[in-house]
């Protein structure tokens, strides 16, 4: 019952906004949002590719098609791969004050990036990385969110299963390539899927660090288009698609890994 | 066939916890040596800094005349096998036991050659190509073990390897350990708190308490000659029956009783008289009155506690006594018991420092 209300909260808007994406757009104008499908699905659609908007350059929505592909993916595998190597550090070597490095790292979760955006502005600009792809994705990849997961992870490992690898002969390196990363596949799987989707929604950061139109990404570029037209809920959908197939893609390496041990 | 030396072997942890103070011990090549104890008594430490994964904090250890205290557990050759088996979960048995070999960067041949014995050996041919998920704790002990054997190590290192096991399987390879050592002939190193394992597996037995080795010899020579008070206590199964007392020059005196055939022991200090429940026996004109609390019946023989009238009580607890005899001996509940002792085979401890007098 409950998971039934949620379901309908969860769908509703999603068949809003597709059935409205095959309206004209004066038909959204005149009568708001549609809840079944039109007739205009070819139309709008069409109408995104040949679409090209900017100020002082050119792009179109392939392009920032282009630009979310590149930021998402960066996003999501660098994050992966960093958080992976924070917790095997953290949880496998004998570090000095380790813990308090990661308390340090878990503590930047209180924080949203927003709050530290005048300091990550500034250094960013002193990097030159201003209006290029690295300024949009490297403030990003500060996710305590990931190493806290995979050292929970590791956390679980029996301490045995390093020893017995390092009587068989495998140092910190083998021991990382042939247990650990094997072991922790499922689970990087669905670290890859949540930091793919921040990478793929941010907003407020693309639009600080990128004045070039060039560098526009789908969500940033709906309101190109407006977002009451017909062709702004289709590019809606689009946008809403990569994201969506990748869970499809990954989903029972996510669920596995998210519910219970696997 | 290696033999291994501990030299004065001292692990202090940082935090200042002394986990072992100073052990001595020399190896034969091929001798199965078992470190028992209580828990916590530094028996996995030491075993531990043998294997390389406690580092030493003073002394030496040395296999094959080779001083080792700084060397990788890798290029130590040598083999553990652990109480949570600790198998690689995403590889299977095979990989699991070639993991080790490959590392070393043996031929592929060999090493299915090498695994395919191994595998024979323990029985366990037919689950090369499963995971160890899908294996009962037996067969994952015996795939753990395989993946000691296939490397041929110097020295064989096993962990409390049993302890997770039910009882029937514990037994079955407890078997299966020493046989395949007489086997391999490997020098090999065992841990357990399980004395049972300790007699049955040893050449010789090393009784570890509080960091030290309290003594070692053949399990049977600990059993019969124990040389302190905990070694008494601690081997032979139903424990030995203490009875603490004083000697008045002639006599050994607890409470009311007084027991002759007792000299040269010392009367200022308090003592510990300790026979074993299979010393005692049925006598009318023996000192003992045992009144009868409890009978377990074991099948080939009974055991009988209960407690000893007019003994010395050690605090509040009645000194209780266990008598070992045969099947068909069923006394009543309360009823009392005349027993007596073979006082040649009996043993006087110091009360204080455990030391053996007699």
């Amino acid at each position: 019952m409950v998971l039934g209300i949620g379901l309908v909260f969860m769908l509703a808007p999603l068949v809003l906004v597709f059935a409205s994406s095959t309206h004209t757009t004066s038909t959204l104008q005149l009568q708001g949002l549609q809840w079944l499908p039109g007739d205009q699905f070819v139309q709008n659609y069409g109408r995104i590719f040949s679409f090209q908007a900017g100020f002082t350059d050119e792009i179109t929505p392939l392009g920032m098609l282009e630009n979310s592909l590149i930021i998402a993916f960066s996003v999501a595998f660098l994050t992966t791969v960093l958080s992976l190597l924070t917790a095997y550090a953290i949880v496998f070597f004998r570090l000095p004050g380790k813990h308090i490095i990661f308390w340090f790292v878990l503590v930047t979760l209180l924080f949203p990036l927003e709050s530290r955006f005048i300091n990550t502005f500034s250094v960013a600009s002193s990097l030159g990385l201003i209006n290029t792809h690295a300024g949009i994705v490297l403030p990003a990849l500060a996710a305590a969110l990931g190493t806290f997961f995979f050292r929970q992870f590791f956390m679980t490992l029996p301490k045995e299963l390093i020893e017995a690898a390092s009587l068989d002969g495998a140092g910190p390196f083998k021991f990382l390539k042939d247990i650990v990363l094997p072991l922790s596949f499922s689970r990087a799987g669905a670290i890859f899927v949540i930091a793919f989707m921040i990478g793929w929604n941010q907003y407020l950061w693309p639009l600080m660090i990128s004045t070039d139109d060039s560098l526009y990404t789908l969500v940033r570029g709906i309101r190109f288009i407006g977002q009451e037209s017909g062709p702004g809920m289709a590019m809606v959908v689009i946008t809403m698609l990569p994201p969506f197939i990748l869970l499809l893609v990954f989903q029972r390496w996510f669920f596995n890994s998210l519910s219970a041990q696997s | 066939m290696s033999k291994v030396q501990l030299t004065n072997v001292r692990k202090t942890y940082p935090n200042g916890a002394e986990a072992v103070r100073g052990v001595d011990m020399e190896i034969e090549s091929g001798e199965f040596i078992v470190f028992v104890g209580p828990s916590g008594c530094g028996k996995s430490t030491l075993l531990r800094m043998v294997a390389g994964l406690e580092s030493v904090t003073s002394g030496q250890v040395l296999i094959d005349d080779r001083l080792i205290n700084d060397v990788s557990p890798a290029e130590r050759d040598v083999a553990m096998v652990f109480q949570n088996y600790a198998l690689y979960p995403h590889m299977t048995v095979r990989g699991n036991m070639s993991y080790g070999l490959k590392n070393r960067g043996l031929p592929k041949a060999e090493i299915d050659q090498k695994v395919t014995e191994a595998a024979k050996m323990l029985r366990i041919g037919d689950f090369l190509d499963r995971q160890p998920s899908q294996l009962s704790g037996g067969q994952r002990q015996r795939v753990a073990m395989g993946r000691a054997i296939v490397r041929e190590p110097k020295v064989f290192l096993f962990d409390e390897p049993l302890s997770n096991l039910d009882a029937k399987l514990r037994v079955q390879m407890r078997i299966e350990i020493k046989r395949l050592q007489r086997r391999m002939n490997v020098t090999s190193i065992y841990v357990t708190h399980d004395q049972t394992e300790a007699m049955t597996l040893a050449d010789r037995l090393a009784v570890v308490n509080d960091g030290k080795i309290e003594q070692m010899g053949s399990p049977i020579d600990l059993y019969n000659n124990p040389a302190t008070l905990f070694v008494a206590s601690f081997i032979g199964s139903p424990q030995v029956n203490l009875l603490p007392a004083t000697f008045d020059g002639q006599h050994l005196i607890s409470g009311d009783l007084k027991l002759s055939g007792f000299g040269d022991l010392p009367t200022s200090t308090e003592l510990v008289l300790g026979i074993r429940p299979d010393e005692l026996r049925l006598d009318e004109s023996g000192p003992f009155l045992l009144r009868v609390d409890i009978v377990e019946q074991h099948g080939s023989d009974n055991l009988i506690y209960g407690g000893v009238l007019g003994a010395m009580n050690d605090g509040d607890q009645e000194t209780e006594f266990c008598f070992k005899t045969s099947q068909d001996m069923l006394p009543d509940l309360d009823s009392t018991l005349k027993l007596g002792f073979n006082d040649e085979r009996a043993m006087v401890f110091n009360k204080v420092t455990g030391e053996r007098l007699r």
